[in-house]
């Protein structure tokens, strides 16, 4: 009997997809209530973290590696011109007055930008000197006081060459210190300008950081989404679909890996295989295959059951027909959800790993270790720990409104009555 | 159902409001819990308030007890004197125990009698040492110390037992033979060798006298509360990283200690102490705070913050036998590159000292020779070096740095930052930054086979430069490979440098550790800290100086050295009875 | 009596409930049931515990060498590590470990003072639950009611309010919301204290017994320990309970609406009977079933966001334990404290399933 499987498939085709994927879809369309505005809003955001996360030079206004500034700038806030402070009558105009061969005593206060302030035009000095053809260095012994009076004390005394501070320090104290005269800004070219977010613990740029930071977020948000998903779908499905003693043994293992603490977990993980990115994401990635493999799998149980399959079925339909037509996209809706609220999760389990100080090579412009530096400062410097801990709830709110509102539309209990 | 929710909620709103209603207890510290009315001694409740008021206690009760509550980060990792090797179990060994040297308080270099008479004297061929005890030295219990108390305490415990922390076989066996009782007050120690240095070894902790009882044959770490030494103070009780409380020894021979007790409190990070002292929960905040909180309080009213110009040093071990640090341009234009005030600039804000030297300023024959040979940050030096390798701006090497990125705190990976950026400014040098855990990392450095150039810290066992020497020059030196013991098994060592590097080197650094006279010390030193540069050894960069942080109230003994400092000298040895209130 | 039986036996008194009623009560498929699940745990557990021992012995570096670091020469550091038995073969090794844990031996520190690690569990443990139990009972009390609530008043603006705080609160990481908090309440305002347990003077009069400090101070009737302890929980139990009622909030609202969407609520709505009534007395108990179940499901989480807040509170528990020790290569106390988690999580997750199928008389086995 030739019947033509082909021509009977496409007409129950086209019957099965509504029945599947599209129907739902059409049907959330009608809603427009603020579920589907939370979806909405959260894919706007989402769409615009991953923008930034493409293209973050674009968008970042400095490198977030390079220091641009001084140390603990509070967002808005425009550093302070360094003067270079030089007794009265010594006659020094600038640096190029001292030169000389030994380093040259210099004074300045303990934890303030003027140290290097000094030093910079040292070599910009020796630079310039240099390029003329003279084989000379201007190199500075720099001498750091805990205040200002001391610092001006050991310039009167003479220990010192030269002092500098910023010039809003010298002048409340410039009445005790009458010798004292400022001969101008040490460094010609120092940048005065404010950062929009300040500047962190070693002088960068805290808004280009956070930038940057979007982009490692991403990668491993996705990334160990993506492996938890290669991996947790295709078992769930084959488990839930053959069942028998496979799916037995699989889903003892699932369920113990499901039920350890995920965090200790990627902790030991990170700690055996040392900071990098591909380690934080694989320990991720590992914590994460059981949920797919419990929803997928009970998902194609159902599936599997069904009213539809069991009608291909008896057409004669192949297994591996049914499950790629039938049964993988009705499973697609519930791995969608699971998705999105993975990569969130990727996200804070990333951030928490960096906190804790493992995951990520320090130096990486990441918001989990930003957030621990910012620790150590949290009174000093509050910017540091408000915004990259804005950023993360930010990214992890979009992912998971996501999730959220698809949960909403997609799941058929939730029908409206 | 909902009944049930609603008990919970209650019951939980009820232990909140119980909370609160404790309020006053529990962010004031009260001086002396025992006595609820006396004045709160130890806290500046408003800061704008004179110090706080310990006159006129109400007649009627109990004087009010004269409490400092001291917060470390550190934790109590072991109370044996012949096993703990950590800077705060030595510190409590050294307040409940004294040595039969001590440094004097506040002083780096001046050694005075402990519970000996006198500073003790080497015999002419300089292999043995022979002092006198005290007649009238007791423990916490009554218990008098006599020599063969001592001697069995050395031939019995530190020559011979082998605890985790280890450090009867890094400080005790190598240095000593024996130790024997010439009379009951006379001990003579039989050294392995003419070791200069034993005084300053003597005024460690390994070699305080302690309590037979309960530092019997065996080791033991924890022992029961109370803890009894010879020293100023007894360890009443003990709860580990929780807290310590001590109180001070009756039968003590020197003078008692102002205060009446001294409660240690211990945190698990810097932060939490920071603002625990500022909120006067606790009196003195003392190891580790980083140069952020340093900052971070030095401005608040009513508290003291004060820098010990003497502590760690951090530097860098070159490898010299792996490539691309076994070639000698190569060590050189690194040594040409670090600009350490950069780094103590740009990230500690100034609060570290660059070093210049591997012997820190304060100690024997110290001066700043890095500084002198390299004069860095000098790209032009450093570009020539490399260019005589063969390492250009088109054929730049490739060097991995390593660090880790938690053991030393957060600074080390900013460091390392700002490295990669000055040793790249020379254009001819990439580098490739490689984090590792600690566990990992110390095992690697020291194998020697793993990186090029990695990042460690050393803190002294006894403050002499031989121990700034040594350990980084002998036996592989922790990594740096340049010279290696060629002798026999069983018989001594002999030490021979690999090719490339001078063997006086190590020959000064034997005949330093072996003669007792301080100039011809000195001449050596000076010698080979010029060596030391000459084939970059180890990078030094910087001193990281301790920091005090203390409320109003709270002072050092005047009669001391370092009254601001609370009397902690370049030993970084905390004598709680140097403390008092007032 | 030792503090983490103690404890343990305050934990395993549900599991040893369920069990009991189980067996007597029970259908014999039930009992079969319980005894595959015990069977199949044992075998999970001790494989569980043989892959943590073999990884930590593969990986590099060990307890002597974190600890001393750059002190002490190599000669030194074999030496203390053949005292520590850490040079036997490994399959010597091995079979210490098994012998160990089928005695219930929790063995020895290799660190430090080298403590016995049920002294050291019996001190973070306590100080792990007194942290967690509060923080989840006030993640319930947040969780249900307002979970409740917003499925009552579905689609209204106090459910989107809800839905938007639970997934707000979420979605900001522990640790942040614990700095925030700490900097607020306790430097800022001073009404709570900023780290730690309890005051450090309080603490030195206080007597242990089981090592829950509120426990303790009742006992001994130490009222300032009590306050004082309860005052330092305050923080640290806001910041995971805050951070858990989130959670707690999602998934009772969504059962509440599956539970109102049954067919036997719709039949006791068509009858008549009262909304409220409907809504308590039928659906709610109903829906709390999967609710419970599923939060007993997730000790796990309470354990990574207690990690996270006993870091930033210096709170000495069990999580930060944990880190510290895998840092320091401490194996013995790793493995112990790992093995024993798993099977703490074993039992309670079949308290759960046989709870759910208690209760629950759709289920059947």
């Amino acid at each position: 009997m030739a019947v033509d499987l082909e021509t009977r498939e496409a007409g129950w085709q086209q019957d099965l997809e509504r029945a599947g994927l599209l129907r739902r879809l059409l049907r959330a369309r009608k809603w427009h209530g603020a579920d589907w505005w939370f979806v909405a809003i959260a894919s706007v955001m989402v769409v615009a973290f991953i923008v930034l996360a493409l293209f973050p030079g674009f968008f970042a206004p400095h490198d977030p590696r390079e220091q641009v500034g001084p140390r603990f700038l509070a967002p808005g806030e425009k550093p302070d011109v360094e003067s270079l402070i030089i007794p009265g009558d010594s006659g020094i105009t600038s640096l190029l007055d001292i030169v000389g061969d030994e380093r040259v005593p210099t004074a300045v206060v303990e934890g303030t930008p003027s140290s290097q302030a000094a030093r910079d035009e040292a070599d910009r000095i020796t630079q310039v000197l240099q390029d003329r053809g003279e084989d000379v260095r201007l190199r500075l012994r720099v001498q750091r006081h805990d205040t200002i009076q001391e610092a001006l004390d050991e310039l009167v005394a003479g220990d010192a060459v030269i002092a500098v501070a910023s010039s809003a320090a010298f002048d409340e104290v410039a009445d005790d210190y009458p010798s004292l005269d400022v001969a101008g800004p040490v460094f010609e070219g120092q940048t005065l300008s404010s950062f929009l977010l300040g500047t962190n613990q070693i002088g960068q740029d805290v808004l280009s950081r956070l930038i940057w930071g979007t982009r490692i977020a991403l990668i491993i948000g996705f990334s160990a989404s993506f492996f938890s998903l290669f991996i947790g779908v295709p078992l769930g499905l084959f488990a839930g679909f053959t069942g028998g003693k496979t799916d037995r043994v699989l889903t003892v293992f699932m369920d113990s890996l499901y039920a350890f603490p995920g965090l200790i977990l990627a902790i030991a993980i990170t700690a055996v295989l040392g900071p990098s990115i591909i380690n934080v994401i694989v320990a991720i990635a590992v914590l994460y295959i059981p949920t797919y493999y419990r929803i997928v799998r009970g998902q194609t149980l159902s599936v599997k059951e069904s009213l539809f399959v069991e009608a291909a079925r008896s057409l004669g339909a192949k297994s591996r027909v049914v499950l790629t037509r039938y049964v993988f996209p009705n499973v697609i809706p519930s791995v969608a959800i699971i998705f999105s609220v993975n990569i969130a999760d990727a996200i804070l389990t990333g951030a928490g790993l960096s906190f804790l100080g493992l995951g990520l090579p320090p130096t990486t412009p990441d918001w989990g270790i930003d957030l621990a530096r910012g620790q150590e400062t949290i009174q000093r410097a509050s910017w540091l720990i408000t915004f990259p801990g804005v950023a993360v709830m930010l990214v992890v709110l979009a992912f998971t409104m996501m999730g959220e509102g698809l949960m909403e539309i997609f799941n058929p209990k939730l029908r409206d009555r | 159902m909902q009944r049930l929710r609603n008990i919970v909620v209650l019951l939980f709103a009820l232990a909140l409001v119980a909370a609160a209603c404790g309020d006053d207890d529990s962010t004031d510290t009260t001086a002396g819990a025992t006595t609820t009315e006396a004045p709160a001694t130890t806290e500046a409740p408003a800061t704008t308030e004179a110090p706080a008021t310990t006159e006129a206690p109400p007649t009627t009760e109990a004087p009010a007890e004269k409490t400092v509550i001291i917060g470390t980060t550190d934790a109590i990792a072991s109370l044996d004197g012949a096993d703990a090797y950590a800077v705060h179990d030595w510190e409590l060994l050294k307040n409940v125990g004294e040595g039969l040297l001590k440094w004097e308080p506040g002083s780096g270099d001046n050694l005075i009698p402990g519970v000996a008479t006198d500073l003790g004297t080497f015999s002419d061929d300089g292999l043995t040492y022979t002092i006198t005890l005290r007649d009238d030295v007791m423990f916490g219990d009554g218990t008098p110390l006599t020599a063969q108390m001592y001697a069995d305490q050395i031939n019995n415990r530190l020559l011979v037992l082998e605890g985790p922390n280890g450090v009867g076989p890094a400080l005790g066996q190598p240095y000593v033979a024996s130790a024997e009782a010439l009379d009951d007050y006379t001990v003579q120690f039989n050294l392995t060798g003419t070791w200069a240095f034993f005084p300053q070894l003597l005024a460690g902790a390994p070699y305080i006298p302690t309590h037979p009882d309960q530092f019997g044959a065996e080791l033991n770490l924890f022992p029961d509360a109370p803890v009894y030494g010879v020293g100023p103070w007894f360890i009443e009780s003990y709860t580990v990283d929780e807290q310590a409380v001590l109180k001070p020894n009756p039968f003590y021979y020197g003078e008692a200690p102002a205060l009446d007790s001294v409660i240690i409190r211990y945190f698990g990070d810097p932060q939490t102490m920071a603002l625990a002292v500022e909120a006067g929960e606790i009196d003195v905040a003392w190891r580790i705070l980083g140069p952020e909180l340093i900052e971070q309080l030095e401005g608040v009213e009513g508290l003291n913050v004060h820098t010990i110009p003497a502590g760690p040093i951090r530097y860098f071990i070159v490898n010299h036998t792996l490539a691309p640090t076994d070639d000698p341009n190569v060590r050189k234009a690194i040594a040409s590159l670090i600009d350490r005030d950069e780094i103590s600039d740009r990230v500690f804000g100034g609060a570290v000292e660059p070093l210049y030297s591997p012997v820190p300023p304060g100690f024997l024959g110290a001066n700043e020779v890095y500084d002198d040979v390299y004069a860095s940050p000098d790209i032009d030096a450093a570009v020539a070096f490399l260019a005589d390798s063969g390492y250009t701006a088109d054929n730049p090497l490739q060097l991995v740095v390593a660090y880790p990125p938690e053991h030393y705190g957060g600074t080390v990976a900013d460091t390392m930052q700002v490295v990669k950026e000055q040793l790249e400014a020379s254009g001819a040098i990439q580098v490739e930054l490689v984090a590792q855990e600690w566990s990992t990392y110390i095992g690697a450095v020291i194998g020697g086979e793993d990186y090029p150039v990695s990042f460690l810290g050393w803190f002294y066992d006894y403050p002499d430069p031989d121990n700034y020497l040594s350990p980084f020059i002998l036996d592989g030196g922790l990594g740096t490979n340049l010279a290696f013991n060629v002798a026999e098994e069983g018989s001594p060592p002999v030490y021979e440098t690999i090719e490339g590097v001078d063997q006086r080197l190590v020959d000064a650094l034997l005949e330093a550790a072996s003669n007792p006279d301080p100039a011809a010390r000195q001449a050596l030193y000076e010698e080979i800290q010029a060596l030391h540069a000459e084939a970059v050894v180890t990078i030094p960069l910087w001193l990281e100086a301790e920091h005090i942080v203390y409320r109003d109230g709270v002072m050092g003994d005047n009669a001391f050295l370092t009254p601001e400092t609370l009397n902690i000298g370049p030993t970084i040895e905390f004598n709680y009875s140097t403390l008092d209130l007032g | 009596m030792h503090p983490l039986l103690l404890t343990f036996m305050i934990i395993g008194l549900p599991a040893a409930v369920a069990l009991l009623y189980v067996f007597v009560r029970g259908t014999t498929t039930m009992r079969r049931y319980i005894l595959t699940r015990i069977t199949l745990t044992i075998p999970m557990v001790l494989i569980l515990a043989s892959l943590v021992f073999f990884v930590l012995r593969i990986i590099p570096g060990d307890p002597v060498t974190s600890s001393l670091g750059p002190k002490g020469s190599p000669e030194v550091k074999e030496l203390l590590r053949q005292n520590l038995g850490l040079d036997d073969p490994l399959l010597v090794q091995y079979g210490r470990f098994i012998g160990d844990i089928l005695t219930f031996d929790f063995g020895d520190s290799l660190i430090g003072a080298q403590r016995p690690i049920a002294d050291e569990l019996g001190e973070r443990l306590p100080a792990t639950l007194e942290l967690v139990l509060p923080a989840t009972i006030l993640a319930l009390a947040i969780g249900v009611v307002f979970g409740t609530w917003a499925a009552v008043r579905r689609k209204r603006a106090a459910d989107y309010g809800l839905r938007l705080y639970s997934v707000v609160i979420y979605s900001m990481p522990i640790f942040w919301l614990g700095l925030l908090l700490q900097l607020l309440f306790g430097v800022w305002l001073e009404w709570t204290p900023i780290a730690g347990r309890i005051d450090a003077v309080i603490a030195s009069d206080l007597e242990r017994t089981t090592n829950f400090l509120t426990i303790d101070a009742v006992l001994h009737g130490n009222w300032e320990a009590l306050s004082s302890a309860l005052h330092h929980l305050v923080l640290p139990t806001l910041t995971l309970g805050l951070v858990l009622s989130g959670v707690f909030l999602r998934l009772t609202r969504i059962n509440v609406i599956e539970t109102l969407e049954e067919d036997y609520v719709a039949a006791a709505r068509a009858r008549g009977i009262r909304e409220r009534v409907v809504t308590y007395s039928y659906a709610l108990k109903n829906a709390m079933i999967p609710v419970i179940t599923l939060i007993g499901l997730q000790v796990a989480i309470l354990l990574a966001g207690a990690v996270l807040t006993e870091t930033v509170f210096s709170w000495p528990g069990m999580g930060r334990y944990l880190v510290d020790r895998i840092s320091s290569r401490d194996f013995t106390a790793v493995q112990s404290t790992i093995t024993m988690f798993a099977l703490f999580v074993a039992l309670i997750s079949l308290a759960v399933d046989i709870v759910y199928s208690l209760l629950d008389p759709r289920v059947r086995y």
